[in-house]
């Protein structure tokens, strides 16, 4: 008995070990960007963001001047007892006692310094990046008469009102349609029934790509094209059919006996999708709403086609590809931004993440 | 059947989060996706709201404006207001928020105020793949800004562009340099207007070390590889060179040899290589790429060496100029490569230009030029309105002003310019016997942004020789 206790216990350990192995692995990216979010652009160009680490550098002690010291640079050279010539200067000689010597600079001009590697770290930190991604960055004109003229760049703030414009119709459509079909089909008895669901089973497969250009020729018929309609619209269709089959794997395994008995009390298919399915499938709603929210926020592609590029309508995601400037030179910008648009879908996710745990089942059915 | 219920949707909510995930994690091939369009919007819709705020136009005497404008034509008529409140769309490669965007809005600030006309931009960073889109759907926008010469000659072509017929020629001549015409004349019709370029053909290098050092600055391409090798002497690597850029890694090479074949060989033969009526295995193209080879492929002339090439982003390669001591000491590329340079860095105090000097003084004093030109799609007199303004330097004075770019109208005068920097170009390419745009942006797609930048690549990593990689170029060229 004992022993057994104990190599459960020692499962238990190699189990917890190894998920926070790979939690660790998986989320090291991700405290990188974050560290680097809050480094200045020739910090993040020129080192790593472990140096938030304690790590050893050489630094330099004193100076040694060798403009009259009558060395050749282009021989091999003794600099305080260490010898080489100068390219490995340039790289940094040691000494026996733990000290280098290193060349800065060219034959002519350069300067030589005695090193000594001490523990340091670099901890200078800055909210420049928040603050031009949020604030957006200003632009100067130098107008003919000589005034210099400021032109404050984009905020974030309407991208943050434009993409939950889109992401919170684009979330609640499908799963209230998707709810309804996925109660239809696993509860109610109606011909072709089998293959209406194998048939939306089998758009899951059907890339949402190929549906890009016949949608939008459309849209320009119907004259919705860079509406949020069209958008609300293009996104349910695209998720509708994973919505529908994801619901009705739940739904259709809810207890048969509970809604026998309220068939029995004379409930209405509405009355019991309402007082029952719909509680009952809470876990599953939250969960397809979570996706659904996700992937609208991260969407580029649907927005860009069905909104436009339109400054008025522009969403996060737009803003984050703008950012980086047309030739892409603030590209350390996309550190801070990646957090700025990560915000809000973590925050859903923190505050929805209980209904994937909760098992709302248990006990419900009393035999 | 309970548990089961809930293994089945546990698996298929992993399934969903593998599927969610796998999308996130491709947002590179999204980004390539084909885009496109969004609405026109209903001019007609906003036209009472912008007609309160249009200045009245006085019946006799033409309201002053700041810009000069061809008599008798739509932009007159609109600056009487006949056109107020009509909008017109502009689509283009930049987005409307980046500087790009931001210099495009306060450039048409002044046609907006002297009109009453609204110029909607609606451009993104898609723009190859959207436009095609969204002229095949018929939604083409009234004017587009075309940074690609090939991708506006093909829509000149298929017709879907509107000649600039209406606008003089007489105008047109006294706004524009002949040389600059050419670009935006297809089969002999002149389609489309210049707006602004960036020159190609500089060679950047840290003022201050530089001045210390007492390097001059070289006339001629000996005098430069004779500098190159008095600072590799001096112990330093004298070139930053980089040419990786995502997808578009090697476009820095094709820059090179662009300039190289019009320092090396005749303007006829530079325009035949263009047209793909001379081959890349040709002896001319060959001297020009082993001209800039004989550079790139010595360690001693390279920071970090020629293996650090093909490896380094090309924004980040001129950061080696500005520690102290510079790692190197002198950088070819387009005006643009300032917003790259270190904050805080000034023209003229940490950093300079000169002209890349010419090879052979027989092809005189070549420059390398690209730039964006303006076409329409759409013919109505609002429109016409605009294309007029686009001939003006004021349409290009947030570039002026706000510095990056540089107007290809020949009447843009030195006060309009913000920073010396742009206007010291703008003399240089004045100053120089002729000028050709970056080959590589009118060949062929398949040639200019595919083979010419890859093979190129292949070459300077190492991975292929000179004749292997010419003669891939040319079997990719569309016969």
């Amino acid at each position: 008995m004992k022993s057994g206790k104990r190599q459960k216990k020692l499962g238990l350990l190699l189990v917890n070990a190894t998920l926070l192995l790979l939690v660790l692995l998986w989320t090291i990216p991700t405290l990188g960007i974050f560290v680097s979010s809050f480094r200045n652009r020739e910090k993040i160009a020129n080192t790593g963001w472990w140096r938030v680490f304690p790590y050893r550098d050489w630094q330099m002690v004193r100076e040694i001047d060798i403009q009259n010291s009558g060395l050749d640079p282009d021989g091999v050279m003794e600099i305080e007892g260490a010898t080489g010539t100068f390219e490995e200067f340039r790289a940094g000689v040691e000494t026996p006692d733990g000290k280098r010597i290193t060349w800065i600079g060219n034959k002519r001009l350069g300067r030589v310094e005695v090193q000594e590697q001490v523990w340091t770290i670099d901890w200078d930190f800055t909210l420049d990046n928040y603050k031009q991604v949020l604030g957006g960055q200003d632009f100067e004109f130098k107008k003919p008469d000589g005034t210099v003229q400021i032109v404050p760049g984009d905020n974030m703030s309407s991208a943050f009102m434009n993409s939950l414009a889109v992401a919170i119709p684009s979330t609640a459509i499908p799963i209230l349609i998707a709810a309804f079909a996925a109660y239809a089909f696993a509860w109610m008895k109606f011909p072709g029934r089998r293959w209406m669901f194998i048939l939306i089973v089998a758009l899951l497969v059907v890339p949402l790509q190929i549906a890009l250009v016949p949608i939008l020729r459309d849209y320009k018929a119907l004259n919705l094209n860079g509406t949020f309609l069209a958008i609300w619209l293009a996104h349910t269709g695209f998720g509708l059919a994973l919505a529908t089959y994801l619901l009705y794997n739940y739904i259709s395994g809810l207890p048969r006996d509970i809604l026998e008995s309220a068939f029995i009390d004379g409930a209405s298919h509405f009355t019991v999708f309402t007082r029952l399915v719909l509680p009952l499938s809470v876990p599953a709603l939250a969960s397809f709403a979570i996706f659904q929210f996700l992937w609208v926020w991260n969407d580029y592609l649907v927005a860009l086609i069905f909104l436009g590029g339109n400054p008025e309508f522009e969403l996060v995601t737009q803003r984050m590809a703008a950012i980086v400037g047309s030739r892409g030179s603030e590209w350390h910008l996309l550190t801070a931004g990646a957090f700025v648009s990560m915000a809000l879908p973590l925050l859903v996710f923190f505050s929805m993440q209980r209904f994937f745990v909760r098992g709302l089942l248990a006990g419900s059915v009393k035999g | 059947m309970n548990k089961k219920s809930l293994l089945w949707s546990m698996i298929s909510l992993f399934v969903l989060a593998s599927i969610v995930l796998a999308a996130c994690g491709t947002p590179a091939a999204t980004e390539e996706a084909p885009a496109a369009t969004e609405e026109a919007p209903a001019a007609t819709e906003e036209a009472p709201a912008a007609t309160e705020e249009a200045p009245a136009a006085t019946e006799e005497a033409m309201p002053e404006v700041s810009f000069d404008y061809p008599p008798g034509g739509a932009l007159e008529a609109a600056i009487k207001g006949e056109y107020t409140g009509t909008t017109v769309t502009v689509d283009g490669a930049f987005e409307g928020n980046d500087p790009d965007g931001v210099k495009f809005a306060e450039s048409m600030k002044a046609f907006e105020e002297a009109t009453g006309i609204t110029v909607n931009y609606i451009g993104n960073k898609e723009f190859e793949g959207s436009i095609a889109i969204r002229v095949d759907a018929g939604d083409a926008p009234d004017i587009v800004d075309f940074p690609q010469p090939g991708l506006f000659a093909s829509f000149v072509r298929s017709g879907d562009i509107v000649p600039v017929d209406f606008i003089s020629d007489e105008w047109l001549s006294q706004q524009y340099n002949p040389g600059w015409r050419e670009f935006n004349t297809v089969d002999g019709v002149e389609a489309g207007v210049m707006h602004r370029y960036s020159g190609k053909s500089l060679v950047w290098y840290p003022k201050k070390a530089w001045d210390a050092a007492g390097y001059q600055v070289p006339e001629t391409w000996d005098d430069l590889v004779a500098l190159t090798q008095q600072i590799a002497d001096d112990g330093d690597t004298a070139w930053c060179i980089g040419i990786e850029s995502g997808a578009a890694t090697g476009w820095v090479a094709t820059d090179w040899t662009e300039d190289m074949m019009l320092r090396t060989t005749s303007l006829e033969n530079y325009d035949a290589w263009v047209a793909g009526d001379l081959a890349f295995d040709s002896p001319e193209v060959r001297k020009a790429i082993e001209t800039w080879s004989s550079v790139w492929f010595n360690d001693a002339f390279v920071n970090g060496g020629r293996s650090s090439i093909v490896s380094t982003f090309f924004g980040d390669a001129p950061g080696g100029m500005f520690n102290d001591p510079p790692n190197c000491w002198l950088h070819r590329q387009a005006n643009f490569i300032t917003s790259f340079f270190p904050e805080g860095t000034v023209y003229g105090e940490d950093y300079g230009f000169f002209y890349l000097p010419p090879v052979d003084p027989a092809y005189g004093k070549p420059f390398l030029v690209a730039g964006d030109l303006v076409a329409m799609f759409n013919d109505r007199p609002e429109v016409r309105a605009l294309m007029e303004y686009f001939t003006t330097p004021q349409s290009a004075s947030g570039w002026l002003e706000g510095g990056g770019a540089i107007s290809a109208h020949q009447t843009a005068t030195q006060d309009m310019y913000g920073s010396d920097l742009d206007y010291g170009v703008s003399q240089l390419v004045a100053g120089a016997t002729s000028f050709r745009f970056d080959g590589s942006d009118l060949m062929p797609g398949e040639v200019g942004a595919g083979t010419f930048w890859s093979e190129i690549s292949s070459y300077v990593a190492g991975s292929k020789d000179l004749d292997a990689a010419l003669q891939a170029i040319d079997a990719s060229w569309p016969r």
